[in-house]
């Protein structure tokens, strides 16, 4: 029962990092609702990938430091094989939750009433 | 009795039952495999992973759907360079559930070649396409009723205006009232399952099958856990394992059978493109029917489910280029290029870890292959009309004339493109060849007694085509033989 509370912690916060810098006008709350689902659907993973994902997300957090937005945001971009694959899978599942759910928000994060609710 | 409800014969007390034969897994192999033994006066239970979900109750190709009847919600990988998504249904049904209901024959080059190369028995492209023909009324291969979709209208255009070759692919659909829109997918839980339940065979969701236990050189029971977390026996004298061909192979080796099982798996590698036209195209909730096959088998194409949550996905590799596209999806479909790959891949069970390891190496020919494959249909759907075509790799270019086709193709390399497949096969390939096959030509595993696979394991190598129709071809083939053979010993 350890595991899930710490995949939240591992990766929540870096989903939340990756929404703001890649859609800055996305609302507080549909980031924060894409990061949970992201979070729920990685606890679903294969076991190998959830140890895979676990073991790079806790180094990203580690490597992190004290300004991990800043970091999650450079290093979210790189092509290292692995660690770009992590970076894929939860850019895959929060866009996939937000345009499923949201179909007309812009590509900016930003819908054309100005709000997702 | 509702013939399309599992009847619930197991409660919670009961930690162990027996059966003439266990069927594992309900797909395109299980749930034939189960109706003809059912209907042959067999005692069958049929064990399922995944849970019974109604049609109509979950939106086809939603993030919903992936949760309640796809393995790991969907998210699922072959590991190699490039890695290579893929999918398996875990429901009731199994794939059949959740596929895209296209249906192509196995072709009778293709039955000859794993007839001759794999060493099948009785193996006969004109037996095999004549259960294929009952299998089209079993259930329901029709064309469509009324004229294509847009999507599927445009790849029609785009191979006309070229000259290659293309064709309407019929589907296993009712459709109510001759509405093209309103297609009831014949799949598994509407035919072979409640013909299964209506011949007396029992139907266990929501339970999964861990290992087989083993006595010398027969299965003797299975042990599996119910969805409560409970674990349970159930023991038989023959057991047919029909889990898929990433599933079947993890169980025997968990059972301890190792030999040519898992080491072969095939599939059909996919890369994909967003297309924009000038006027709305998109239609959420199906896909085209139309394939180009001008260059089959190495390549086809074909078009994808394409709401706006996989538009996203598809333009994700260039987000900061492709993005703002998604603002006109509504303008746009998802089109992909298939190919016939040479590579093979294997499933690995790693004991102590619930799912197995999967892995797939792509041949440079299939490299190849998936960079003139992208390209070719990129041209297919500027000749359909589209204004920008959005291909999915890193690095792309927008293609908006054949001037860019070049640029594609320079920045274009497996490694940074999004691979998937949703066709898997081969990997207990079936034939008395000993150096390759780990079924005997009818699905019997080689020295055992009682262990046979009847599913998409079984192919020997990728077909070609949409694979379902072979896999159902081959599976009432077997079980035939197994009747016809067994009967008299239960
Ligand atoms: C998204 C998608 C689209 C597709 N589109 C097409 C198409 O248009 N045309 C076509 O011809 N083919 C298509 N296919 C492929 C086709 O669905 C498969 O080839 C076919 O379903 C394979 O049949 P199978 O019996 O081998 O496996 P499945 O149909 O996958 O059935 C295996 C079943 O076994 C169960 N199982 C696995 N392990 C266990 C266990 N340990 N205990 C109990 N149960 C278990 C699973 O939950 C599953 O229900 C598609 C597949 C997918 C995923």
């Amino acid at each position: 029962m350890q595991r899930a509370p710490s995949l939240h912690f591992l990766v929540h916060p870096t989903a939340l990092s990756i929404l703001r810098s890649d859609l800055p006008k996305v609302s507080a709350d549909v980031a924060e609702q894409a990061a949970n689902f992201t979070v729920r659907r990685i606890r679903t993973l294969p076991s190998h990938m959830r140890i895979g994902v676990t073991m790079i997300a806790a180094a990203v957090r580690l490597i992190g430091g004290i300004s991990p937005e800043q970091f999650v945001v450079r290093i979210s971009h790189t092509h290292l094989p692995l660690i770009s694959e992590y970076f894929r899978l939860i850019r895959s599942l929060s866009y996939a939750f937000i345009w499923e759910t949201w179909p007309d928000t812009r590509h900016d994060g930003s819908t054309s009433d100005g709000s997702h609710l | 009795m509702n013939p399309t409800q599992p009847t619930q014969f197991w409660t919670e007390a009961d930690s162990s039952s027996s059966c003439d034969v266990l069927v594992i897994g309900s797909g395109a192999g299980g749930a034939p495999t189960a109706a003809l033994l059912a209907e042959a006066g067999f005692d069958v239970i049929v064990v399922e992973e995944g849970k019974w979900v109604e049609q109509g109750s979950v939106a086809p190709f939603s993030l919903e759907q992936m949760d309640q009847q796809y393995r790991s919600g969907g998210v699922t990988v072959a590991l190699g360079l490039p890695s290579i998504a893929y999918t398996e249904g875990r429901c009731a049904g199994g794939g059949t559930e959740v596929n895209s209901g296209l249906y192509r024959r196995p072709p009778g080059e293709v039955i000859e070649r794993w007839r001759d190369r794999w060493q099948i028995n009785e193996l006969d492209p004109d037996s095999l396409l004549s259960i294929a023909t009952e299998v089209e009324q079993a259930i329901h291969v029709t064309p469509l009723p009324g004229p294509a979709s847009k999507p599927s209208e445009l790849l029609r255009r785009g191979a006309e205006s070229l000259g290659w070759q293309f064709d309407e692919s019929p589907r296993w659909m009712k459709y109510p009232n001759n509405d093209v829109r309103q297609g009831q997918r014949q799949s598994m839980t509407r035919t072979y399952l409640p013909r299964a339940a209506q011949s007396g065979a029992r139907i266990l969701t929501n339970c999964r099958v861990n290992k087989l236990h083993m006595k010398n050189t027969s299965a003797t029971s299975a042990e599996v856990t119910l969805g409560t977390g409970k674990t349970a026996r159930i023991s038989f004298k023959y057991v047919f394992v029909c889990g898929g061909a990433i599933q079947t192979p993890a169980i025997l080796q968990r059972s301890g059978l190792h030999k040519n099982i898992g080491n072969s798996l095939a599939v059909h590698p996919t890369v994909k493109l967003a297309a924009r036209f000038s006027e709305a195209i998109n239609i959420p909730d199906d896909v085209p029917v139309h394939q180009v096959k001008e260059f089959a088998p190495d390549l086809s194409f074909g078009g994808s489910a394409s709401h706006a949550g996989l538009m996203a996905l598809a333009l994700l590799d260039q987000w900061s280029q492709f993005g703002s596209a998604i603002e006109q999806w509504r303008n746009m479909a998802i089109y992909y290029a298939a190919i016939t790959s040479v590579g093979r891949g294997r499933v690995i069970s790693v004991p102590g870890l619930k799912d197995p390891i999967v892995t797939y190496r792509l041949t440079r020919r299939d490299r190849e292959l998936l960079r003139s494959g992208l390209s070719r249909l990129s041209l297919l759907m500027l000749e359909a009309g589209a204004t920008e075509v959005f291909p999915s790799f890193r690095d792309a270019p927008i293609v908006r004339g054949r001037n860019d086709l070049t640029q594609l193709q320079n920045s274009f390399n497996a490694m940074k493109a999004s691979v998937m497949s949703v066709h898997l096969c081969s990997t207990v390939a079936m034939g008395e060849n000993r150096a390759l096959c780990g079924a005997d030509s009818f699905g019997k595993i080689h020295d055992t007694h009682n262990v046979y696979v009847n599913d998409a394991s079984l192919l020997p190598d990728a077909p070609g085509v949409n694979p379902q129709a072979s896999v159902m071809a081959i599976a009432i083939r077997n079980i035939r033989h197994f009747i016809s053979h067994e009967k008299r010993n239960v």
